[in-house]
């Protein structure tokens, strides 16, 4: 397969074979009001200790176990684990599942972070992949179990 | 005379001149010590009786925390210094105590290209001629830099960072052509070659290295290939067009050979990974090519791993020298590939005259000097409808990685390299093709080779395929080699020591930890005092950043478990960019 020509295409194919029978109406485009037009951080600090109002955006799938497993596919159709790694487990981008973010966690900070992508390479997917296929990602994305605890102390020898 | 015999006779003159200058005056001018890419000094205050004696005499931070592969170059009273994105270039004053910086020069370097890199960060090193330091830039573009002062003289885009076309390799420049090329062969890139001016960074050609004829400057008077016959064998060898997405991208090592006027160099993987959406050989990817600098026209190729199934790139160093293979006389270009093979050609035609493993091999039993194809052993085959295939040796980290180069010593006619002892499973996926992203199709987990190390460092013949001596190592071995007319072969290791060696016998000589893993390539030098100095880089990095686990602190969200074959690197080094000088 070459080139641009059948991205759309498959992007299309695919969001309508992942979601067929998944969703239970059509999806929503996510709220955009007029100002701002930017994610909150939460965790950003303010200057006087006040926070500046941010876009409301909400996952229309959260905790939907049948479009995390969308996902899924389509993390990999995305070629996302190319980057990300397996089961987004990191390669030579960071670990997804590991409950450490650097850009935030939130549903709405990971959505901005895979719509318009990142300043170190992370490509902005929403232009193939449209707000609902994103969207799609971060409820996969966020129904992944961090671990406890990464082992990073494990050349020490057993007693 | 025409304007191509002129210019390679200036260019075989220039060449000339400076490998007799940078014979004679203990200086490193460019990447691979000259152009015959042999990374041998003449120097000889240094030898295997007095190496003991090597301490650190001066260490500088980079400030910059990627893999530190490449080397510094040494002209006249300066070193010079290029470090990983964001490509900072150092240039450090030999003649004063403390060795201070006479200039930095900070170019515009976009972040993105960090996601786009596979595999870190990394930069090969610059190159210097005629008062010019020229290198490439992370995000797709070449610079060149006036050694005075410092100051950018011009700035060329090159690649495109769009379609995860990376720069990571250190320019060749002969004559008055600059040549570089790109990495992305997990983009699915359109691997090319290019040369731009030397003086105003205009690209003067650009060839593929897999398409059409047309686009791969091939025509039958001059491409006179020693196996494969025929017309657009760049198109024929990939089913369903597949060469348009194929990768095999220009990312190591070249060599110019003046006298044949030819210049070598490698090609890396066929992309995807998973080789049945690409029937056929796949040419010219996982292959040498021999190339006239003037127009770029292709002279001979030669396909280490036809059909490449195991990423096995080929962009490790070509090293010209001259041998003597069974009492007669050779030219031979000598490369240590990926796929465990050690190969010796005739480089004035490509004929192959010796290949023996150097590492454990599993994919192939040997290869067939007659015909010059590997025998393959098909259980190690490997595609989606192959499933999981295991015990595949070496694995695609490589028996030696393409970012080590050897070293060529014509006193003892020997070869030094660093070597990897990691073997794989190699379970292919189906990979999409979308521009920008990953082009890969692959999960591939490593075990450790047989014999209980991890990697080593060698002497090698090449005349008859057989190793002189072996320094085994506890973890995958990624430095480059030096070797000096002192008979002292230098290298570095994954967990941090530098090490010299005697060249004859492998014996250590002198050993110091430094400040972090060493992935980059040793040089030697004269500073001003007359005196004999060795310069490294610490920095682990490369590969080695994303598969050592937690060697990265600087930031919270990326901490990472250790591999299973080698649980305690962390234990024993971190990131960290130093440039070390020992002397004795």
């Amino acid at each position: 397969m070459n080139a641009n020509v059948p991205v759309a295409a498959l992007a299309a194919v695919l969001m309508a074979a992942l979601l067929c029978g998944c969703t239970r109406q059509p999806a929503p485009a996510p709220a955009q009001p007029a100002t701002p037009p930017a994610v909150r951080y939460e965790s950003h600090l303010a200057a006087g200790g006040l926070l500046p109002p941010g876009a409301v955006l909400r996952n229309p799938h959260a905790g939907d176990v049948a479009v995390a497993k969308s996902g899924a596919q389509l993390f990999n159709a995305m070629n996302c684990d190319g980057c990300h790694g397996e089961d987004a487990s990191g390669n030579w981008a960071p670990n997804l599942g590991d409950g450490r973010w650097r850009y935030g966690g939130a549903d709405a900070e990971v959505f901005s972070s895979i719509y318009y992508g990142r300043p170190k390479g992370m490509p902005a997917f929403g232009g193939v992949l449209g707000a609902e296929g994103v969207w799609t990602l971060v409820t996969y994305l966020r129904s992944l179990a961090p671990p406890p605890n990464i082992p990073t102390e494990s050349w020490q020898e057993p007693p | 005379m025409s304007r191509a015999a002129q210019f390679a006779q200036v260019a075989a003159l220039a060449a000339i001149a400076v490998q007799a200058v940078a014979a004679a005056d203990g200086q490193w001018s460019m990447p691979a010590k000259d152009y015959a890419a042999t990374r041998y000094s003449d120097l000889t205050q240094i030898t295997a009786q007095n190496a003991k004696g090597l301490h650190p005499l001066w260490t500088f931070s980079t400030g910059v925390l990627g893999g530190h592969e490449g080397q510094p170059l040494v002209v006249g009273d300066t070193m010079y210094v290029v470090t990983p994105w964001p490509n900072v270039l150092y240039a450090f004053d030999l003649a004063h105590e403390g060795y201070p910086l006479r200039w930095k020069y900070r170019p515009e370097v976009s972040s993105n290209a960090i996601g786009a890199a596979c595999c870190d960060t990394v930069n090969r090193g610059a190159f210097y001629l005629d008062g010019k330091l020229i290198y490439n830039l992370l995000d797709g573009h070449t610079v060149a830099v006036d050694a005075r002062s410092g100051r950018e003289l011009w700035k060329s885009q090159i690649a495109d960072l769009g379609s995860g076309e990376t720069t990571t390799m250190a320019p060749l420049v002969v004559g008055e052509r600059v040549i570089v090329g790109a990495a992305g062969g997990e983009f699915g890139i359109y691997g090319w070659l290019k040369a731009l001016d030397l003086n105003s960074g205009r690209t003067l050609w650009n060839v593929h290295n897999m398409g059409p004829d047309a686009d791969m400057h091939v025509n039958a008077a001059t491409f006179r290939p020693f196996y494969d016959h025929g017309a657009d064998l760049g198109t024929r060898s990939w089913g369903n067009d597949s060469w348009k997405t194929g990768g095999a991208p220009v990312w190591g090592w070249m060599a110019y050979d003046p006298q044949l006027d030819l210049i070598y160099y490698g090609t890396g993987n066929a992309a995807p990974y998973n080789p049945e959406q690409r029937p056929g050989d796949n040419k010219w990817s996982s292959s040498v090519l021999a190339r006239r600098p003037a127009d770029g026209a292709l002279v001979w190729a030669y396909q280490f791993t036809p059909h490449d199934s195991w990423d096995y790139d080929a962009t490790g160093a070509m090293v010209i020298a001259d041998l003597s293979i069974a009492g007669k006389p050779v030219k031979a270009l000598v490369h240590f590939d990926k796929n465990g093979f050690a190969y010796t050609f005739d480089r004035s035609n490509g004929q192959l005259l010796v290949a023996q493993p150097f590492v454990p091999v599993t994919w192939a039993q040997g290869v067939d000097l007659a015909t010059g194809r590997p025998r393959l052993d098909p259980s190690k085959q490997t595609g989606v409808s192959k499933g999981n295939v295991k015990g595949i040796c070496p694995s695609l980290e490589g028996g030696v990685s393409p970012a080590s180069p050897p070293a060529y010593s014509p006193r003892t006619h020997l070869f030094y390299t660093s070597t990897n002892n990691l073997c794989m499973d190699y379970e292919a996926a189906h990979a999409n093709y979308l521009k920008g992203t990953p082009y890969m199709g692959i999960n591939s987990p490593y075990n450790p080779g047989p014999g209980g190390y991890l990697g080593s460092f060698i002497a090698w013949d090449a005349a008859s395929g057989r190793k002189v001596w072996e320094a085994k190592e506890a973890y995958p071995t990624w430095s480059g080699a030096l070797v000096t007319a002192g008979d002292v072969a230098f290298y570095g290791t994954l967990d941090g020591w530098f090490k010299s060696v005697d060249a004859r016998s492998g014996r250590e000589l002198s050993r110091f930890k430094v400040g972090s893993g060493v992935v980059g390539n040793p040089i030697t030098f004269r500073a001003p005092d007359g005196k004999q100095y060795v310069a490294v880089y610490a920095g682990l990095g490369g590969d080695w950043a994303l598969l050592s686990g937690d060697i990265r602190s600087d930031d919270p969200s990326d901490v990472r478990a250790p591999a299973d074959y080698m649980k305690d690197i962390a234990r024993h080094t971190s990131q960290g960019g130093m440039i070390w000088i020992f002397g004795l």
